[in-house]
């Protein structure tokens, strides 16, 4: 796979996100169509919850 | 019990993980749907995901001890070496020993779509990883 990364801004983006979704229960937003990363969310409407990341388990 | 061979894993089947599959599956483009295939006494979720600009094509298990046992995720996408990432390119996710309950697996509150989440989430971390050489969250105890 050529790999394609991240610009600096989308990275710091994410990475906030990450943080915010382990520290606070901040929602990670999937795109509906092709998961790709929409942003980071407090509230989630029912609408959304399958495309949320919210209270998923994870060691680290 | 397992979800093909006993009343009441086909009931799991047929009453959790399956309407939650097809709930994921509503509004996505075919190729990140998932697909589901019994192999042998194990089903298995095909699926893409793609948290960054790349794509990844991974396959999760249920084995015949899920959900008692969590999923077993691997990524067909040939990776980097990276933290977290176990032999056969499985991913680490779940630690059943640890005393911090967010860090273990629990049947009666997660379904198969919970690891597909989780694998996103570490796909996510990876993407930062492959750039910056640090994992972007730390390792619960």
């Amino acid at each position: 796979m050529d790999f394609r990364p991240l610009t600096e801004v989308e990275r710091r983006n994410l990475v906030t996100a990450l943080r915010g979704n382990a520290d606070t229960g901040l929602a990670l937003l999937m795109d509906r169509r092709n998961t790709s990363f929409l942003g980071a969310t407090e509230e989630v409407t029912d609408e959304e919850v399958i495309n949320a990341i919210r209270s998923v388990p994870c060691h680290y | 019990m397992g979800l093909l061979d006993s009343e009441q894993g086909k009931r799991r089947l047929l009453t959790v993980e399956i309407p939650v599959i097809e709930r994921y599956n509503e509004g996505r483009d075919p190729e990140f749907r998932i697909r589901v295939a019994p192999v042998g006494g194990t089903l298995v979720l095909r699926y893409r995901l793609k948290p960054g600009h790349n794509i990844y094509d991974l396959e999760t298990r249920l084995l015949s001890s899920y959900p008692t046992v969590p999923p077993e995720t691997r990524v067909l996408t040939l990776l980097k070496h990276c933290p977290h990432l176990l032999e056969g390119q499985t991913l680490c996710m779940w630690r059943q020993g640890s005393t911090r309950a967010a860090s273990r697996w629990d049947p009666a509150r997660f379904s198969s779509v919970f690891a597909v989440q989780a694998a996103w989430r570490w796909l996510a971390c990876y993407e930062v990883w492959h750039e910056s050489g640090e994992w972007p969250l730390p390792e619960a105890k």
